[in-house]
């Protein structure tokens, strides 16, 4: 008997654990260490700038290749990099391969930060719903920022591919069923999403903003606007955009040039957009840092001991640079090229024996660029002195911004705009060209023609994000690309779709 | 507990009231064929008294009642009882059970007879693992078990990459999952070689369904050594010392070959790096146009390690209790030339208890404490591209402190290259302390019928990190300052399973079903934090962040955990009738919280077997001792995989706004959303003796789909790979194990065994556009229809342009400028252009056929063996070589420097050195990837043992020798340290020593 009731116990005991597990089953929903979007307090409306920064963060965050491979096809930069990187080289000279990395990466970032823009747009969406009503106007700016910063991807994309995906979205199935639009559609398309934003941005300088110092504002949307038209060679409509910056009197050209470029120049007067980096002043600890080493000189003998060198990847032309000589530049010669003796040497084969003093290989900040294999010119625009570096920091011009947009370029477009036809409702064309000049030490001319003001852009914009080669593509001027041996023609303009994209999205061939 | 205590009374004086008329019985025990068989226990029936025979198969026992019964087993051998009678000396002779019908197989919460099984499992003992001088038990199980691939490593401390039957998951971990006393793993670096009892590698679905939940890599289950009840202690002291020496070193180009190739290279700042050279270095007096500077630089990274451990065990057991205790200590020095050593320290304890009759407790630990300094990756990768032409320390370079070592980028190379800067100045502790406890209850409800069990396991691991980064300088602006690194992960992982089993035999039917639930626990933390500037760097006592500049805190913190829960019903039953038809089937039912979308899987399996020796007509056949085919089809789960976010999720970032560090969120585009991974397999099987049991075969063939396999599915604009149930992957393949058994004279056995194993790897559905990139864009992997994963993909080489006259006449040639000297490729669709239409898949990392054996031979004291592996039919991506594209300016391998086509009919195979350097040359062809084919002797050894001597009147304990060499010889075509690449991209490989070592086994 007692042991059937032990049997009976055992059972029930057992029994009882085996199913004590069931009362586990909640557990099954736990996922621990992570935040998913639905549990946000978006009723928190103080938190509504966090997606935005996050937007900021997404847009200063590029790839070292991007901007090297969006400008290397101008005829005021090469490659650079002898021996090194050779489908880069190939690109340089026009010789192109869908299958070369810097295209698919190039591709795939900015299409990836659009995305991310217009996911940032939706995460603020979801702060407005819950908020205020005191606060909507504030939510509709901050997105309209980010749609600024859409806009400039789409830009990029055009400019290189032409036909590409319209993206405003966050999951973008139905857009990409649409398939490509044209350069033209996608240029009218940033136009038109500008006016859009127009409306709900500041009206300040980026630098006065005192939310997010050197965000976007009305400006940075107008500039973008004019640059989209001025792709369309729709003139009109680029004096237009412009009129409105140069109208408001808040932006002015940075007095030095040369400093322009370093971190004295950072948020400006001058700038309408610039991506922006820091260490925070401190030499040890978290920092936020573009890669400029694929900039800067291979050898070098720093004024600040064991600042870093660079790999020697953009070297501004031969032809950049008797250009600026044959023009008497100065300013903004020794500011936007170094030169080592190696190029000085050949600029003295090429007839250039009476050079002026800046022409040597050392800046005015004390570094030495030595001779080294890659290259023979270094970009100034992308140089930060090493006596700027913060103490303890090494990285090869370290916390130093990147100007994305600024009102010399606007004053040129306007001008252009003006020389190919177009009224004005601002200043005259000679007035935009002339201040641009003055600040560059160069006297004022008069009556300027449409070749004066491409002129005066080459030397103002030089080595800035490929402005020279997408004018020169846009005017079909392929005499001033055939430069070095080159040959160009019109089949060269665009590159072609990466091949993982022609892989995966309907892009015809 | 009133009635314990006085039942432990009874049975010791039990002992004492017997103790009347005693005898002492020696003789032999042997088996039919007369050969003696050492360890067979024989115990005085319902007694502790026992004793087990020695190395000859004698034994001696005291104390034996005149009329007692003694018992006799050995594994393997049918166990037979025989009365005393008064006699002092009696002989046995143990039958062999044909198919160790008794041979007891754990098959996961329960345990299977062997000849009950009808799906494909391979038990390997203790002996067989005991060969390898190794820290890690999986490397001792390479090319011995068919279906089980071990990808070797030589770093100490690490794990070799184990497979079984193939790849059957792309996005999930690839470890097996391990089962060690009942507790899951997925890594067993804690064990100790000579704690293992035995290693069950369970092949098949049928049998792994019932560890279902994350089966797709295969389940390995591993029992622990214990103790039995009554058995004497035995103390065992089992110990090695050797030495490691790296195999196939890999002959680079030297000073005067990398001059050559520089030449020839016509890049002009290539040759100005040698004129730079030197300059700086002299001129070789042997070629004066060669810099005076030839290192070899794997000669200056590399050094032979010492390997040694020691373990020392007692096992026994006595009326209610039975035990196993032990230590071991490990250690081995690695082969790069700084701080990288391995050493572990382990303690281990098993006891189980009858409390009374039907009551069984038993805990169970084993604690390992190990300190591993790891070997810095970077300096395999430099020594094999720094360049020849310059020495290892460069006095002129007096910039660089604390020691002058040399910088490359001062002859103008982008690179320092120099690998003793990571090397010396850098210092990575990983201190892994590891403990796995359980404790179990078991009960039987009815006697030898219903049983309950619950136990509970807990495997606490914690990793301690510290990566030191000491500060040097190294001339040229290159300055390193001070950081200390410092990470603390700690693993809390948790079982709790009860089994309830009933057991029993009617007639000719026996029958086993089992029912039970499990519910785990899996917790994992992790801190890390970064230091720089630190005070005091010099003294490894100050190595903590508290010498650390606070201001280098910022954005050098990090803090996460992640914790998964699973909860599984399951049951099994088996059945026999009359030895000769058996049935098995499984269902389990597994939750898992990694998966949104579903957490729940049914996973059911079923086996069958038919064993043909035991029907009428099958009797005395003359050809077959034994014969059983066996089929069986299951399904089972697999949750090793990323879990599932199931909706967007916020990141926190910081970003400079105004030069200030501004916080903000940026949320993911993309999520996961997925479900269990489904692995469905058939097994076919036989085992065969032939030859009165001489020769025996076991054959399998099996088709494994994983079915809703987890594959990164491309999501265009967002430009980002998602994770989902998308596709099915097949692995199918033929598994064999031939053993051929013999003795030619009473002391001289020999056994010979071979194995192979044939795998088909490939994807049979997958998303579209029907294939999935991996790898990168310049050396690209693709995941095709019909063709195995991650399969390199890229243009067929086919030749190199000899001369001009071969340029002119192929408009290809043409048409991409192309010179005598570049690569000629197969234009696969004849459209007359190379495009990437014209890429193939150019082959795969997973052998084809791999194969292995062993010979084995006794005679008198003395023991040989040997054991063999090799494989055929993969490949290898030369990353290293490949590492040109991106900077061309480094060292090369001999082969290739030697090689370089330089003139007509130089080479048909290798393009110049100018066209190394040229995009078209540079495309992923086959003349990157290589044959990964290899043969290896994988572990002869020697041993004899002293036995029955005695010394100063003393017997001398029972003593081994052994003399082993691990790897001794490896053949290979590959142009690389080591054929055995586990992703079969060559980056970086720690070169596989080879181990020669000495041994002492001492039993008491």
């Amino acid at each position: 008997m007692k042991r059937q009731k032990n049997i009976v116990s055992l059972s029930v005991l057992s029994l009882v654990m085996l199913f004590l597990v069931s009362s586990c089953h909640d557990k099954l929903d736990i996922i621990e260490g992570q935040l998913n979007t639905g549990d946000v307090d978006y009723t928190n409306t103080d938190n509504m700038i966090e997606p935005l920064v996050g937007a900021y963060y997404e847009f200063a965050t590029r790839g070292w290749e991007e901007s090297l491979l969006l400008s290397v096809r101008g005829d005021d930069v090469n490659a650079g990099g002898l021996g090194d990187q050779q489908p880069f080289a190939d690109t340089d000279n026009f010789t192109y391969d869908k299958g070369y990395w810097m295209y698919n990466s190039l591709w795939s970032l900015h299409y990836r930060d659009i995305v991310n823009m217009n996911n940032a747009m939706g995460q603020i969406q979801l702060y407005k719903d819950f908020a205020p009503e005191s606060k909507y106007a504030l939510a509709d700016q901050y997105m309209a920022e980010t749609k600024v910063l859409r806009g400039w991807f789409h830009y990029n994309l055009a400019r290189v591919w032409g036909d590409i995906f319209i993206i405003n979205t966050a999951t973008p199935d139905q857009e990409i069923e649409n398939g490509v639009s044209t350069r033209a559609e996608v240029m009218q398309y940033i136009s038109d999403l500008m006016d859009e934003a127009i409306p709900y941005l500041p009206d300040m300088r980026p630098n006065e903003r005192g939310d997010i110092q050197g965000g976007v504002t009305k400006y940075t949307a107008y500039a973008l606007k004019a640059m989209a038209n001025l792709e369309l060679e729709n003139y009109q409509a680029v004096a237009d955009a412009c009129a409105p910056i140069i109208n408001s009197g808040k932006f002015s050209l940075y007095s030095d040039f040369y400093q322009l470029f370093k971190k004295p120049g950072e948020l400006s007067d001058e700038n309408l957009l610039e991506m922006q980096y820091s260490d925070y002043g401190s030499g040890t600890g978290d920092t936020f840092y573009h890669l400029y080493a694929p900039y800067g000189p291979q050898g070098w003998t720093p004024a600040r001991a064991n600042a870093e060198g660079g790999w020697g990847f953009y070297e501004p032309s031969m032809k950049y640079i008797k250009f600026m000589l044959d023009r008497n530049e100065s300013v903004r010669l020794e500011t936007s090229v170094i030169f080592t003796n190696r190029g000085i040497s050949d600029l003295q084969t090429a007839g250039y024996t009476n050079l002026p003093s800046f022409v040597k290989n050392s800046t005015r900040d004390g570094d030495v660029f030595n001779d080294y294999a890659r290259a023979k010119f270094a970009s100034g625009k992308h140089y930060l002195p090493s006596i700027q570096l913060t103490d303890g920091r090494n990285n090869y011009g370290g916390g130093k911004n990147f100007i994305v947009m600024r009102y010399a370029e606007v004053l040129l477009m306007y001008a252009e705009a003006l020389t190919q036809g177009s009224s004005g409702s601002g200043m005259t064309a000679d007035q935009a060209v002339n201040l641009v000049r003055a600040r560059a030490g160069m006297p004022s001319i008069s009556g300027v023609s449409h070749d004066d003001v491409m002129d005066e852009k080459y030397a103002e914009m030089a080595m800035e994000w490929g402005i020279r080669y997408y004018d020169m593509i846009r005017l079909n001027n392929y005499t001033e690309l055939s430069y070095d041996g080159r040959t160009f023609s019109a089949d060269k303009e665009l590159l072609p779709y990466p091949q993982a994209q022609v892989d995966a999205l309907p892009l015809g061939n | 507990m009133k009635n314990i205590a006085s039942l432990f009374l009874m049975l010791f004086c039990c002992s004492t009231i017997y103790a009347q008329q005693v005898l002492q019985v020696s003789g032999n025990v042997s088996d039919e064929g007369g050969n003696p068989l050492p360890g067979a226990s024989i115990v005085v029936k319902n007694t502790t008294n026992g004793t087990q025979t020695d190395f000859d198969g004698n034994y001696t026992l005291t104390k034996v009642p005149e009329d007692a019964v003694l018992v006799v087993s050995f594994i393997g051998y049918t166990t037979i009882e025989e009365r005393v009678n008064g006699r002092n000396e009696i002989n046995f002779v143990l039958k062999e059970d044909a198919q160790a019908l008794d041979e007891v197989v754990v098959v996961g919460y329960g345990t299977q007879k062997k000849a009950d099984l009808t799906g494909s499992i391979v038990v390997v003992k203790s002996e067989e693992i005991e060969k390898t001088p190794t820290a890690n038990i999986m490397q001792s199980l390479q090319g011995k078990v068919s279906g089980l691939q071990v990808v070797s490593t030589g770093s100490p401390g690490d794990s070799p990459t184990v497979r079984v039957r193939g790849l059957g998951t792309y996005t999930g971990a690839t470890n097996v999952l391990y089962v060690v006393d009942g507790m899951f793993y997925s890594n067993i670096d804690f064990l100790n070689t000579k704690d293992i009892k035995s290693i069950n590698v369970l092949k098949d679905a049928s049998s792994s369904a019932i560890y279902g939940v994350r089966g797709a890599n295969g389940v390995i289950i591993i029992e622990t050594k214990s103790g039995s009840i009554n058995k004497k202690p035995q103390i065992e002291y089992d110990g090695y010392t050797g030495i490691q020496h790296a195999q196939n070193v890999l002959k680079m180009a030297n000073a005067e070959q990398f001059t050559t190739m520089a030449i020839e290279s016509g890049s002009q700042p290539d040759v100005q790096f040698v004129l730079n050279a030197m300059q700086r270095f002299g001129r070789s007096r042997i070629n004066p146009n060669v810099p005076d500077a030839n290192t070899d630089w794997y000669d200056e990274i590399l050094r032979d390690g010492l390997m040694q451990s020691h373990s020392i065990g007692v096992t026994g057991g006595a009326d209610n209790v039975s035990y196993s205790v032990g230590t071991n200590y490990f250690s081995q020095e690695g082969l790069l030339d700084m701080k990288n050593e391995y050493e572990r320290f382990n303690i281990r304890s098993k006891v189980d208890v009858n409390i009374t009759e039907g009551l069984k407790i038993g805990v169970n630990s084993v604690f390992s404490n190990a300190t591993k300094y790891n070997a810095e990756n970077a300096a395999w990768f430099k020594a094999y591209f720094a360049v020849p032409i310059m020495p290892v320390i460069d006095e002129l370079n007096t910039e660089a402190a604390p020691i002058r070592y040399s910088n490359a980028q001062i002859l103008g190379y982008r690179g320092t290259q120099n690998p003793f800067t990571d090397m010396v100045y850098n210092d990575n502790r990983l201190k892994i302390r590891k403990l796995l406890t359980s404790i179990y209850f078991q009960a039987d409800i009815i006697k030898d019928r219903l049983t309950f069990k619950t136990t509970y396991s807990h495997d606490f691991s914690a990793l301690e990190e510290r990566y030191v980064n000491l500060p040097y300088t190294l001339g040229n602006n290159v300055e390193r300052i001070s950081s200390i690194t410092r990470a603390q992960n700690n693993y809390s992982n948790q079982i709790w399973d009860n089994i309830l089993t009933y057991n029993n035999s009617f007639g000719d039917h026996d029958l086993t079903v089992m029912a039970g639930t499990s519910f785990r626990d899996e917790a994992a933390s992790s801190f890390s934090a970064t230091g720089q500037n630190i005070t005091g760097i010099q003294l490894e006592s100050s190595w903590y962040l508290d010498f650390a500049e606070d201001e280098s805190f910022s954005g050098n913190v990090g803090d996460n955990a992640k914790r998964y829960y699973g909860i599984s019903y399951f049951g099994r039953v088996a059945y026999n009738y009359k030895d000769k038809y058996l049935l098995y089937g499984t269902l389990r039912a597994d939750g898992s919280s990694k998966f949104t979308k579903d957490p729940w899987g049914y996973f059911p399996s079923v086996g069958l077997g038919w064993v043909l020796s035991e029907e009428d007509f099958m009797k005395d056949n003359g050809i077959f001792n034994y014969l059983k085919l066996r089929a069986s089809w299951g399904q089972l789960g697999n949750d090793n995989v990323g879990a599932s976010a199931g909706s967007n999720t916020i990141n926190v970032i910081t970003t400079a706004i105004g030069d200030v560090p501004t916080t903000g969120v940026t949320s993911t585009n993309t999520f996961t959303d997925n479900t269990w991974e489904l692995i469905e397999e058939k097994n076919f099987g036989l085992n065969a003796n032939f030859f009165n049991n001489k020769l025996s075969v076991e054959a399998d063939y099996y088709i494994r789909d994983t079915k809703d396999a987890i594959l990164p599915v491309f999501i265009p604009i967002v430009n980002l790979y998602v994770p989902k149930n998308s596709g099915t992957i097949r692995n199918q393949g033929l598994e064999a194990n031939l053993n051929w058994n013999n003795s030619i004279s009473e002391d001289f056995h020999y056994n010979v065994g071979f194995n192979f194993t044939t795998l088909k790897n490939e994807a049979i559905k997958l998303p579209d556009p029907g294939y999935i990139d991996s790898g990168t864009a310049e050396f690209r992997q693709r995941t095709r229809l019909g063709d195995p994963l991650f399969a390199f993909y890229g243009y067929e080489r086919i030749g190199v342009y000899q001369n001009d006259a071969e340029i002119q006449a192929d408009p290809i040639a043409v048409a991409n400028n192309l010179v005598p000297g570049d690569l000629i490729y197969k234009d696969q669709n004849g459209d007359g252009q190379i495009t990437d239409d014209d890429r193939v898949i150019l082959g795969s990392f997973l052998p084809k056929f791999s194969y292995g054996g062993n010979i084995g031979i006794t005679y008198k004291a003395f023991d040989f063996s040997m054991n063999f592996y090799g494989q055929t039919g993969n490949k290898i991506l030369n990353r290293k070589r490949g590492e040109i594209i991106f900077t061309n300016d480094t060292n090369m391998d001999a082969d290739l420097a030697i090689n370089r086509w330089h003139g007509e009919g130089t080479s048909n195979t290798y393009p110049s050195s100018a066209g190394l350097r040229k995009g078209w040359n540079q495309k992923l062809s086959n003349f990157w990837i290589e044959d990964g084919d290899f043969f290896r002797l994988q572990n002869v050894q020697l041993s004899y043992t002293i036995n029955d001597i005695k010394a100063f009147g003393k017997n001398v304990p029972t003593t081994k020798f052994t003399l082993t060499a691990e790897r001794p010889l490896t053949v290979f075509s590959y142009n690389g340290f080591n054929p055995e690449v586990s992703d079969g991209v060559d980056r970086q490989t720690y070169p596989v020593p080879a181990i020669y070592t000495f041994g002492i086994n001492i039993k008491i």
